[in-house]
């Protein structure tokens, strides 16, 4: 299951990559977009995908699952991808961080009840997220251009690829087959809920505040994905433009 | 749906709030430049009309969008957002587009004040980006949140070349949002042949919705 989602990511970037249907506008050049109505056709699908399966999946979850459920399902998931986070750490040189991310799985895998439970940010150990776009930001890959992936969202080929290897290279891999079809799936499908019930109200504000929604998080994407790169260390003053 | 990334870190309707941010009581550590100064006392006032019940909603609304007016430059953030779409604007038509923008930008800010009502922001440190050009790091802290969780970083831009100090941005986790702003105009203008007066339009209609909502 995660080396299909690692192909369709790799897939879906090859397809994005090569459409050039109709010629991109300055605007869109400019802002380093040249698949932007090929993007905006995907954000269109990705929102009813949203509105008519994830959506009405989310408020059944929230109905049949309290509060404190829900967040377990929140911390277990967690708590699984810190393996992965822990690589990127030290394949960035973040040895602090990368101390941190093993404190907290050993801490939460135990004492936290395999995961569901989060004692180490209690104990004031923080959590963080990594993954290896970030890293190979670090090394530094240029971004590329924008896309909009197919079910997965905004990206852009450097973080699409690092997709791909944080899939290939999750633990979980070495589940034996039977077990990990399953497995995969199941987490998949709550990771999904997990993500969309946290982001609804967020999601809903900027749709509903925005005079175009593309553009708005195209821009939010990216800034967001500059400021996790950096570790939320500020950016150099002089990248800012003048005005 | 959305990339996990975009997912857990979208954080606009905190990033709009922060017009309303001058909500710190917090006995900050001392300021020490102007800028930081500026900030960190104009929190006070924020906080105040914020906090004040004894105001009718539309009275503190009134208010607080004279305090923010009073202390951002409105006009430079609105020219900026427009990109290279201001180069071929009529007077009248960026006039006009001056006032949608305000208008939009005080009715968004001020629909989430009252989520960060009650919060601290404590001043961290600044850089000056040029002689003039400050940027002000604070931290924003809920006293009600014993989660853990790191304080949220908000940051102002602060401009110092027309006399007094003036906000001329904001930033929450990184997004500053007057660049979002311009990129979604420019966006929209150019899905729409660069037509002005469909953005003042969309901008009026939603001012009226926040205003209404």
């Amino acid at each position: 299951m995660r080396a299909l989602k690692a192909l369709i990511l790799g897939g879906c970037s090859l397809l994005l990559a090569g459409c050039a249907a109709t010629p991109p506008s300055p605007e869109a050049l400019a802002a380093n977009d040249p698949y932007e109505q090929t993007n905006r056709q995907t954000l269109i699908l990705n929102g009813k995908i949203d509105h008519y399966i994830v959506v009405p999946t989310v408020g059944v979850y929230f109905f049949l699952v309290p509060d404190g459920g829900r967040r377990g399902v929140h911390n277990f998931l967690g708590n699984l991808s810190l393996p992965t986070i822990f690589v990127n750490d030290l394949l960035q040189g973040e040895v602090t961080r990368g101390s941190q991310s093993a404190a907290r799985f050993l801490i939460n895998s135990t004492l936290g009840l395999a995961g569901f439970f989060d004692p180490a940010q209690k104990m004031g150990i923080p959590g963080h997220g990594e993954d290896f776009g970030q890293t190979l930001a670090v090394w530094g890959a240029g971004e590329g251009p924008y896309l909009i992936l197919p079910f997965l969202g905004p990206s852009n080929p450097r973080d699409a690829a690092g997709l791909a290897i944080d899939t290939v290279i999750d633990p979980t891999n070495f589940i034996p087959l039977k077990q990990h079809l399953w497995w995969s799936a199941g987490r998949e499908y709550f990771t999904v809920l997990d993500l969309r019930a946290a982001t609804y109200q967020t999601i809903q504000g900027i749709q509903r505040s925005s005079v175009d929604y593309y553009g708005s998080l195209r821009s939010l994407y990216r800034q967001l994905r500059d400021n996790e790169i950096r570790n939320g260390r500020p950016a150099a003053a002089q990248d800012l433009p003048d005005f | 749906m959305g990339s996990k990334v975009t997912m857990n870190m979208i954080l606009r309707p905190a990033l709009l709030a922060l017009g309303l941010i001058f909500a710190g009581l917090a006995p900050a550590a001392a300021a020490t430049t102007p800028a930081e100064t500026f900030v960190q006392d104009n929190m006070h006032v924020g906080l105040d009309i914020l906090n004040n019940k004894s105001l009718s909603t539309d009275a503190r609304r009134t208010q607080f969008a004279n305090f923010l007016l009073s202390l951002t430059d409105m006009k430079r953030i609105a020219d900026f957002t427009l990109g290279q779409y201001r180069r071929g604007a009529s007077p009248a038509d960026l006039a006009a587009f001056d006032t949608a923008f305000q208008n939009y930008a005080v009715a968004v800010y001020q629909s989430y004040f009252a989520k960060y009502a009650g919060q601290t922001l404590k001043v961290t440190n600044s850089q000056a980006r040029t002689a003039d050009d400050f940027i002000v790091a604070t931290q924003l802290i809920d006293p009600k949140d014993h989660s853990g969780q790191a304080p949220l970083e908000v940051d102002f831009r602060v401009r110092t070349d027309g006399g007094k100090p003036v906000v001329t941005d904001f930033s929450v986790a990184g997004i500053w949002l007057a660049l979002e702003e311009r990129d979604q105009f420019t966006s929209f203008l150019g899905q729409n042949g660069g037509n002005l007066h469909a953005l003042i339009g969309h901008l009026e209609d939603l001012a009226k919705q926040y205003r209404n909502g």
